[in-house]
């Protein structure tokens, strides 16, 4: 790190500043419309899940945007948490915790009316409880949610009586069909509500982070919490806050989850915390804090989806993790060489 | 109610901290939208004050009236409150947001939480404007030179409606045309009744733009009087050195020996084209105010920062990291003491040998008898004050710290020793301990270097003294019976 | 604002008179918790207090202490390691294919490499120190955070060992040799080789920790590596040593499993980094402070055997040990604090 070649200057010239900052703000673009080109040229084989065709058949575009709403729903908020420097672990877990609960709610007879709200309250606590750890304990963010992790996940799996893998229809006692009205069921294009409550979620966390004052403390907080103390601003209550979003998104991509599929898996968000890192890291989050993109982040989390259920098509089963691992640390190196911290 | 004259009183206002008062009775008093400077060499207490001022720190005892009332900042929110803002040198901007973001940051109006323009946004804006039209309002901060984020800030102030702005160090890290832009606001500001107090080591600043001067010393009030009244410079240097002016400095009876430091052309981003040559057994003082540089020299020469040019040491090219430099032969004792030179959470014990591990240790398993020893031994010859080296070093005192500091270089046999900032918060007796210690090693033949801007420091030590101002060398000269403390300060403050 | 001034208003914590250091007074504080649960699971539990299940709480957790072992290092440094959970399946999945015999069935999954045992197992070390490597890269030269790092070097590792294994296991066409390590016990005594070798790198981390100059490194970067630097530490070096060794431990703890089962599974030590963080929080480690030892965490790992053995004891579903995982570590988080800085009454 000691050239002795360049002499460094402290405002770095404004060409390479500004085509870093071009490249900075289109390349997710570029990068989403690669994936998909390369998917829709790809001769396929036997395509099970979307029928055999075309990535971009309209047949597994919908089935992609309808697996794919628990992770755009969960991404936002994780990326509003993540601008105001910190991290949420346990939303995975989370997800799984609401998922059983509302298919045990709905298996048990519960109005969809009702259930729905109550989930949207387990999520409200269950961030509430990690906003309490981090900001007011004062546990480092990562092992604090590392900790809710595994005790949202034990509660998951408590629930689901033994013997079975999950909250769904037993003999006797089937789940409604009912349930799947909110993100199977078909409502408009072949889409279900879920899908348009989640766009519709996006839209608003996208006014949210660049037209709101919650956007704006978050931005303060994680780009300089000192500066944002002492012109009055209360860090522990906006990430506090931003931690029962994150709670209560979790809540919704658990129900979307849960009517999907029918039933309340336990293990349904594993490494959804990863995915939504993924998308924040291709979306152009600093780690830090202070700066970052609900929409870009978005536009990330379209290009995990393409890439896993493109991949899906593509090759075996078991080559899915090492792509995704591979994934996330192509997109470290990306995330790396794009954001660069402002020099010393 | 009229506004009182004094929109500061300060009563007998005293500030202990454990083993020392860093503020002692001090009092008097600031007049209303007036420029008044606060001068006084290091440790003097200035900032100690200030941080009274804006509710960094509780006072001890006596009492402050802000515009005739009894004034007791909790925190410095609470002292913004009251109209009291402060620019320090670490800026207080939000890289990532744009300028009107930060002008109005905690000052939002809000409908439902969506943000609004309202009036009171657009004045605040049009304060900047007027203040810097060539700052827009949607450019991000982080784009900006220090010297504009200065003005950022300056501008939230005054949006803010503060009746006092205090400003510490503000042209330290700015340039000449910045620093003639920024003395214009000051005076604008004081026509539009800010009251604005000014810390500065410059004292041509001093005299150009201020209306007040308050000189401190070692704790205490010295005096206060109008800048017309002050005859000269000397007038303040006096007050601000005192009676005792420098312990006679006893000068090298042998000539200057082989050199052991040749540094050539050195350039990086805050020096300029520094060369010169430092000898065995020679104390190189380097005096400079804030912001001349004296800390990037010691840690290009170290191997911190990157720098173009040529360091040779001992004959040979330095490569520039830490390590090389401490197996080379060079250890320096950084200037903040708690973040860079110390492991407070560890004990004295485990401080002392980190440079030199190989001497307590045998084939890489330390040798726990040997390393008591070596502690015991420098906590005797240092007069560490401590019951037992098992402490945690972050217990002890600021002297006592350094000491631990020192012992740890001392302890890497180096040939040539760095010492930035040396004395800083440390007492009287353990500062001529230190001192010892210093002259001790150069009779033994080590080089020494200090950065210090102590000027009694500089002075009462050095064999060679270089001045620094803004980045570039700008004289080098033998310690002796000659050396005009007045000229000097006069070259450190920009003059020729 | 002076910086130094600043940190000089926080109150220091720890002991004023005594000469026990804060870690060693967490780790007895941690023991003494250890006493406590032991006594807790003994009255509730039915036949907790037989000499049996005593030597099974000591060794039943071995494959976690020994990767406990790198990741307390790395959290000392303020670093975490989630991959060593991949790196164990990974190289026991590898330890396999190496070895399994060349061209010796149509089954794919039954054809490797051919190599001799030794061999394999000294390549497939080498692929963990690989992985090891990798993480180095990321957070000492790129300072990319370790957490989410280590997190895809995870998937990386376990995704290369499905992918081998294509999503299953590879067990067959194993040279005999090949059972040996993971199965033998010391001579007249049912303690297996592993447990030995757990009790030995135990014992060697520790005295490395405490008593050697790259031990004491470890302890300089945590607790202030600005200052670790400018007083000689090669940094990057030191944390790439660390990740290094700590994919070396759990290399061995999965060529030690592959052979114990004389298989290479590929969702093996599924959730092994949580507990062996888990043990290390609860053995003293903090992330914050530099503050930390092996023995801690050997308590610790103690402590968590004792909580799950009365859970089973007690009946409870294995779905029980999430909750009590992280509640424990919780409480003990939070009794750690408190102990601390009630100290000095």
């Amino acid at each position: 790190m000691n050239s002795t070649s360049q002499k460094p200057t402290r405002v770095t010239p404004d060409r390479s500043r500004d085509v870093r900052a071009t490249i900075k703000k289109y390349y997710i673009y570029v990068v989403l419309l690669f994936i998909v080109f390369v998917f829709s040229v790809v001769k396929l084989g036997e395509v099970e899940m979307f029928g055999r065709g075309h990535f971009l058949s309209p047949d597994s575009v919908v089935n992609m945007l309808r697996t794919a709403v628990p992770v755009l729903t969960l991404s936002g908020a994780f990326t509003l948490l993540m601008i105001s420097g910190y991290i949420d672990l346990s939303v995975g877990s989370a997800m799984s915790l609401n998922a059983v609960v509302f298919a045990l709610m709905i298996l048990n007879g519960v109005p969809f009316l009702l259930a729905f709200p109550i989930t949207l309250v387990l999520g409200v606590i269950l961030g509430a409880i990690n906003g309490y750890l981090v900001m007011k304990l004062r546990i480092t963010p990562v092992i604090a949610t590392l900790v809710t992790l595994l005790i949202f996940k034990g509660l998951a799996l408590l629930i689901v009586p033994d013997g079975s893998s999950a909250i769904k229809s037993i003999p006797g006692k089937p789940m409604p069909e009912w349930i799947n009205d909110y993100a199977r069921h078909d409502v408009l294009l072949g889409l279900p509500m879920a899908f348009f409550v989640a766009v519709a979620l996006i839209a608003v966390l996208v006014i949210v982070q660049r037209k709101t004052i919650l956007g704006k403390y978050a931005a303060a907080v994680g780009g300089n919490r000192t500066a944002a103390e002492l012109s009055g601003i209360n860090a522990v209550k906006v990430v506090w806050f931003l931690y029962i979003l994150v709670g209560v998104f979790a809540a919704l991509a658990g129900m979307a989850r849960a009517s999907y599929m029918s039933l309340g898996d336990p293990l349904s968000g594993d490494n959804m915390e990863l995915t939504c890192i993924i998308a924040v890291l291709l979306g152009g989050t600093a780690f830090s804090g202070g700066e970052g993109s609900v929409a870009k982040t978005m536009v990330g989390a379209l290009i995990v989806i393409s890439i896993t259920t493109g991949l899906m098509t593509v090759i075996p089963a078991y080559w899915q993790t090492v792509a995704m691992g591979s994934v996330l640390l192509i997109a470290v190196v990306l995330n790396h060489l794009l954001v660069r911290e402002p020099a010393k | 109610m009229q506004p009182t004259e004094n929109v500061l009183e300060i009563r007998d206002l005293v500030k202990d901290f454990p083993g020392v008062r860093a503020v002692n009775d001090v009092s008097f008093d600031i007049k209303r939208s007036t420029v008044h400077c606060l001068v006084g060499e290091n440790g003097a207490g200035k900032s100690t004050l200030i941080k009274m001022l804006t509710g960094a720190y509780a006072r001890t005892s006596g009492r402050i009236l802000l515009n005739g009332e009894e004034y007791s900042p909790r925190s410095t929110r609470d002292a913004r409150q009251r109209g009291i803002s402060t620019l320090f040198q670490e800026l207080n901007v939000v890289d990532q947001l744009t300028v009107e973001e930060n002008l109005t940051l905690g000052l939002e109006d809000t409908t439902f939480g969506f943000l609004r323009k309202t009036d009171k946004i657009n004045k605040m804006v049009s304060v900047m404007n007027s203040i810097e039209p060539s700052i827009k309002p949607r450019q991000q901060v982080s784009t900006l030179s220090v010297a504009q984020k200065q003005i950022v800030e300056i501008a939230k102030a005054v949006a803010t409606e503060s009746n006092i702005i205090i400003m510490d160090e503000p042209t330290a890290a700015i340039s000449e045309s910045e620093i003639a832009r920024l003395f214009t606001l000051i005076r604008s500001l004081r026509e539009n009744n800010v009251t604005v107090i000014y810390i500065s080591h410059r004292l041509d600043e001093i005299f150009e733009l201020g209306d007040y001067v308050t000189v401190m010393r070692d704790g205490k009030h010295i005096d206060t009087k109008p800048v017309s009244q002050v005859h000269d410079r000397s007038e303040l240097i006096k007050m601000m050195i005192g009676k005792t002016v420098f312990e006679q400095y006893t000068p090298r009876a042998e000539e200057a020996k082989k050199t052991t430091l040749e540094v050539k052309h050195l350039s990086n981003h805050k020096l300029n084209d520094l060369s010169f040559d430092v000898h065995e057994g020679e104390i190189v003082g380097f005096y400079g105010l804030v912001g001349a540089g004296k800390t990037e020299l010691a840690r290009a020469i170290y191997g911190v920062d990157t720098y173009e040019g040529d360091i040779v040491f001992k004959g040979r090219k330095l490569q520039p990291s830490p390590d090389k430099a401490i197996a080379a032969g060079i250890a320096l004792v950084p200037e903040e003491r708690r973040s860079q030179g110390l492991f407070t959470i560890l004990t004295i014990r485990a401080n002392i040998p980190v440079m030199n591990m190989k001497k307590i240790s045998r084939g890489g398993f330390i040798d726990a008898a040997q390393e008591k020893q070596v502690a015991d031994e420098y906590v005797d010859k240092l007069r560490i004050a401590t019951s037992s080296t098992e402490k945690e070093a972050a217990q002890l005192s600021g002297g006592n710290q350094q000491k631990v500091v020192l012992s740890k270089c001392l302890f890497a046999d180096a040939d040539l020793l760095m010492l930035d900032e040396p004395t800083r918060g440390v007492d009287v007796g353990a500062k001529s301990e230190i001192y010892a210690i210093i002259r001790q090693l150069s009779a033994e033949g080590k080089s020494i270097l200090i950065f210090s801007s102590e000027l009694p420091e500089i002075v009462n030590l050095c064999d060679t003294i270089c001045l620094l101002y803004d980045g570039s060398m700008k004289a080098m000269m033998r310690n002796g019976p000659e050396i005009d403390s007045e000229k000097i300060l006069h070259i450190v403050t920009g003059g020729e | 604002m002076n910086v130094d001034t600043k940190l000089m208003q926080k109150k220091p914590t720890g002991s004023r008179m005594g000469k026990m250091s804060n870690e060693t007074f967490i780790t007895l504080f941690m023991i003494v918790m250890l006493i406590l649960v032991f006594g807790i699971a003994a009255l509730v539990v039915p036949n907790f207090y037989l000499p049996q299940n005593m030597l099974n709480l000591l060794a039943n957790n071995w494959f976690i202490v020994i990767v406990g072992i790198g990741v307390t290092f790395l959290l000392v440094t303020g670093n975490f390691d989630m991959s060593v959970g991949g790196v164990i399946a990974l190289t026991g999945v590898l330890s396999v294919y190496f070895c399994q015999g060349a061209n010796v069935s149509q089954n794919v999954l039954a054809n490797g490499l051919g190599l001799p045992y030794g061999v394999a197992v000294a390549l497939a070390l080498l692929c963990a120190m690989g992985v090891g490597g990798l993480n180095a890269f990321f957070v000492a030269r790129l300072k990319v955070p370790s957490i989410i790092v280590t997190l895809g070097t995870a998937m990386l590792a376990r995704g290369i060992a499905q992918v081998i294994t294509q999503g299953a296991q590879r067990n067959t066409s194993l040279p005999d040799v090949f059972g040996f390590i993971g199965t033998m016990a010391i001579p007249a005594t049912t303690i297996k080789i592993s447990v030995l070798v757990m009790l030995i790198l135990v014992f060697v981390a520790f005295i490395f920790e405490k008593k050697t100059v790259p031990g004491r490194r470890t302890y300089l970067i945590g607790a202030n590596s600005e200052a670790a630097r400018l007083s000689g530490v090669k940094v990057t070096r030191h944390l790439t040593s660390l990740f290094i060794l700590s994919a070396l431990l759990a290399g061995i703890t999965g060529i030690l499993l592959a052979s114990e089962f004389k298989a290479g599974v590929s969702n093996r030590a599924t959730g092994y980094e949580f507990d062996a963080l888990v043990v290390a929080l609860l053995g003293g480690v903090s992330i914050n402070g530099g503050r930390g030892s092996v023995l801690g965490m050997f308590v610790g790992a103690i402590i968590l055997s004792v909580v799950t053995s009365a859970s089973t004891g007690l009946l409870l579903s294995p779905d029980w040990q999430f909750i009590l995982k992280g509640s424990v570590t919780f409480i003990a988080i939070l009794a750690q604090r408190f102990a601390l800085e009630h100290r000095k009454v």
